[in-house]
């Protein structure tokens, strides 16, 4: 079997631009270091995975990670706040480039080597703020699955172990009391990034063996998406409202296929446009703490489908363990979709669990699941955490994936796995 | 004659509830500043006597339970970030969120989490809320020394609308000072937790502990809090205790 990719590589005129972008950025750190208000901190990581079975398209069994990630604030003044945090990232299995350049889009195929996870400007007075550049945002209150979650693309090259990605967009956000309004405008899409075709994770049916899979260049959407929450915190509850017009981070395929020698698929990623209409609650009681988010989108494209995703769970907290539990649920109002690459989707119609168990300050571990309602899926984890002195961290983890092929979690079931991750945080 | 002994019984009780109410009430008015802020350093000592150190920066707005408060880790760096924003009510139980940096979200805690020990010290998310004093109910129980000094030994019950994991406190308040010197914490009959405080000291005319001990009688482990760079009535803009300001600062 042959995969062919386009490779992207580094324009000259591109790499001049980054230089200076990133000397301007020295000096600006470089001003900031000598500065009091200077806050920083971050961790190099080692992730390995083994995996003890082969993929039909990824013979590697064995697959290590490396991450550097540095974060850091500098308040220029009590109003005036300048954020940024930066990602090198080295891997065996080439899901990252190789390129040594700054990515600030960080919306390629593989994952960039150097990336501006964050670049923001923020300014606040009284309960105004204003943030302005690259940022994280996150909407919902649940904690197994957020719907209304829609300015937190994802990294799904490796589909467990995923990492928010950052998004170019500015954000107001007025507090008074207990009522928040958010109002975000995102002028630059950037879409969640999918497992490569060539790696475990694309889950390909072993027929596609017989074909040349080939992916062809993907158009991002030039329109601005747009965004309006509000919540309210009430005495002993809160709950938010959400409003959302862009396009879904998570794509759509149109496939197409040629039979004449050599057979090849084609694959085309797809941004649809998406409206979403969501709310989420989180009620506190004597005994439980209830979650709940649902959201209704609404798509025009006719590749899209119309549905409601909506996720309730119970947490409980009993010395030190905490137990959380819930179902995640979809209704298809109207069905188009043909092939697509939803996580979101993926999990729901599906009972998820998680207990977590501190054992000590230093030690703790966690159990979590996912069991599909018509018992074709599963998922679950078992993970073991150590802090060693006031640096080190080790986690092992044994992730079990079981199921049928044509069911979201069963498609990787051959994706279980062991990871063992060495932190050294600073 | 014994209903006039039960009248008696009946005064003295009254007397000595409010006796103790008022040192409870004089306790806290000393104590009393608009805003607060200190470092902590904590060293939390496990059962086995292994001593992890964490520090924290804490800064307080408004007193005597009606108050806000921000707790933000300043070290080691696995926690450096992770912050815990308080509002404290006069008439019911607090409100408390906890901010994550790794996943850019606030948590609210919920009452039953109340009890649970906060970031691995033995603080529970409970004892880092002040209380007012009409959310409890006092006793006189005596008078017993601490550490040499002559105390008020007093029980209080938290009100069933307290919500409090305690069943009980027997708190030691000091003649001296009014700076209560130790505060023990029941679970219907026993001890589960004993705070010290010590190194008292005055600070801009508040008489205040710079070292506080809490013991988990339960689980046999302990953290000191010492509080350094502590500062009463600084500026405080009432817009640092609000959940945007939970993720705006680092």
């Amino acid at each position: 079997m042959t995969f062919r990719f386009r490779r992207t590589c580094s324009h000259c005129r591109r790499c001049g631009a980054s230089a200076r972008r990133a000397a301007l950025l020295a000096l600006l750190w470089s001003a900031a270091l000598s500065a009091q208000s200077f806050t920083q901190r971050g961790f190099f990581e080692i992730r390995n995975f083994a995996f003890p079975q082969t993929a039909p398209n990824d013979s590697g069994r064995i697959v290590s990670e490396q991450l550097l990630r540095w974060e850091a604030a500098w308040r220029m003044s009590p109003a005036l706040q300048l954020n940024a945090g930066f990602d090198a990232r080295f891997d065996s299995h080439r899901q990252f480039e190789r390129a040594w350049r700054i990515d600030w889009a960080d919306r390629r195929r593989q994952r960039p080597a150097i990336s501006a996870r964050r670049l923001s400007l923020l300014a606040h007075k009284g309960g105004l703020t204003f943030e302005g550049g690259r940022q994280f945002i996150r909407w919902g209150k649940a904690d197994i699955l957020n719907p209304t979650d829609r300015f937190a693309p994802k990294d799904f090259l490796n589909v467990l172990t995923t990492d928010f990605l950052g998004v170019t967009a500015v954000r107001g956000t007025y507090e008074r009391g207990g009522e928040t309004l958010d109002i975000v405008v995102q002028p630059v899409f950037t879409p969640s990034r999918t497992p490569l075709l060539n790696q475990r994770w694309a889950a390909l049916p072993e027929e596609a063996a017989q074909f040349i899979i080939r992916e062809a260049p993907v158009e991002y959407p030039r329109r601005a998406a747009a965004g309006a929450r509000w919540n309210h915190v009430g005495d002993g509850y809160e709950f938010s409202l959400s409003f959302y017009d862009g396009f879904n981070h998570l794509p759509v395929y149109a496939v197409s296929a040629t039979l004449l020698p050599p057979p090849t698929i084609v694959f085309q990623r797809i941004h649809p446009q998406m409206r979403m209409y969501g709310g989420d609650a989180a009620v506190p009681t004597r005994w439980l703490t209830l979650k709940g988010e649902a959201a209704y989108f609404a798509s025009t494209s006719p590749l899209a489908d119309n549905y409601v995703l909506y996720v309730i769970q119970a947490e409980r907290q009993r010395g030190e363990w905490l137990f959380v539990g819930g179902y995640a649920g979809e209704t298809v109002t109207e069905r188009r979709v043909q092939i697509d690459f939803a996580p979101d989707r993926g999990l729901a119609k599906t009972f998820l669990g998680r207990a977590s168990y501190n054992i000590d300050p230093n030690r703790s571990m966690a159990f979590e699941s996912a069991v599909r309602q018509n018992g074709k899926g599963f998922y679950g984890k078992f993970e073991y955490t150590q802090a060693i002195g006031a640096h080190w961290r080790v986690t092992a983890a044994a992730n079990v994936l079981r199921g049928a092929r044509e069911d979201f979690l069963g498609q990787y079931r051959r994706n279980s796995n062991l990871m063992l991750v060495l932190r050294y945080s600073f | 004659m014994s209903r006039f002994l039960a009248a008696a019984l009946l005064f003295c009780a009254a007397v000595s509830a409010q006796d103790a109410r008022s040192i409870i009430e004089e306790s806290q008015r000393r104590a009393r500043s608009g805003s607060q802020r200190y470092e902590g350093t904590l060293e939390v000592i496990d059962s086995k006597r292994k001593v992890s150190t964490k520090r924290w920066v804490y800064e307080r707005l408004g007193s005597a339970g009606n108050s806000k408060a921000v707790l933000r880790f300043v070290a080691p760096p696995e926690v450096k970030g992770v912050a815990l924003l308080i509002h404290n009510y006069p008439e019911r139980a607090s409100d408390q969120w906890m901010w994550t940096p790794a996943v850019q979200r606030e948590r609210r805690i919920a009452f039953q989490d109340r009890k649970t020990r906060f970031f691995g010290t033995d603080f529970t998310f409970e004892d880092l809320e002040e209380r007012d004093v009409d959310r409890s109910t006092y006793r006189m129980l005596g008078e017993e020394p601490i550490a040499g000094e002559p105390c008020w030994k007093i029980e209080s019950t938290p009100k069933p609308e307290a919500r409090s994991q305690y069943t009980r406190l027997h708190v030691w308040i000091r003649k001296a000072d009014y700076v209560a010197a130790q505060i023990d914490c029941y679970e219907r009959e026993r001890v589960i937790r004993r705070i010290r405080y010590s190194d008292i000291q005055n600070v801009q005319k508040i008489w205040t502990a710079r070292r506080i001990e809490v013991e988990d009688l339960v689980r046999n482990s302990r953290t000191v809090l010492k509080l350094e760079k502590l500062e009463y009535d600084v500026s405080l803009p009432a817009d640092l205790f609000t959940l945007q300001a939970l993720r705006r600062e680092r």
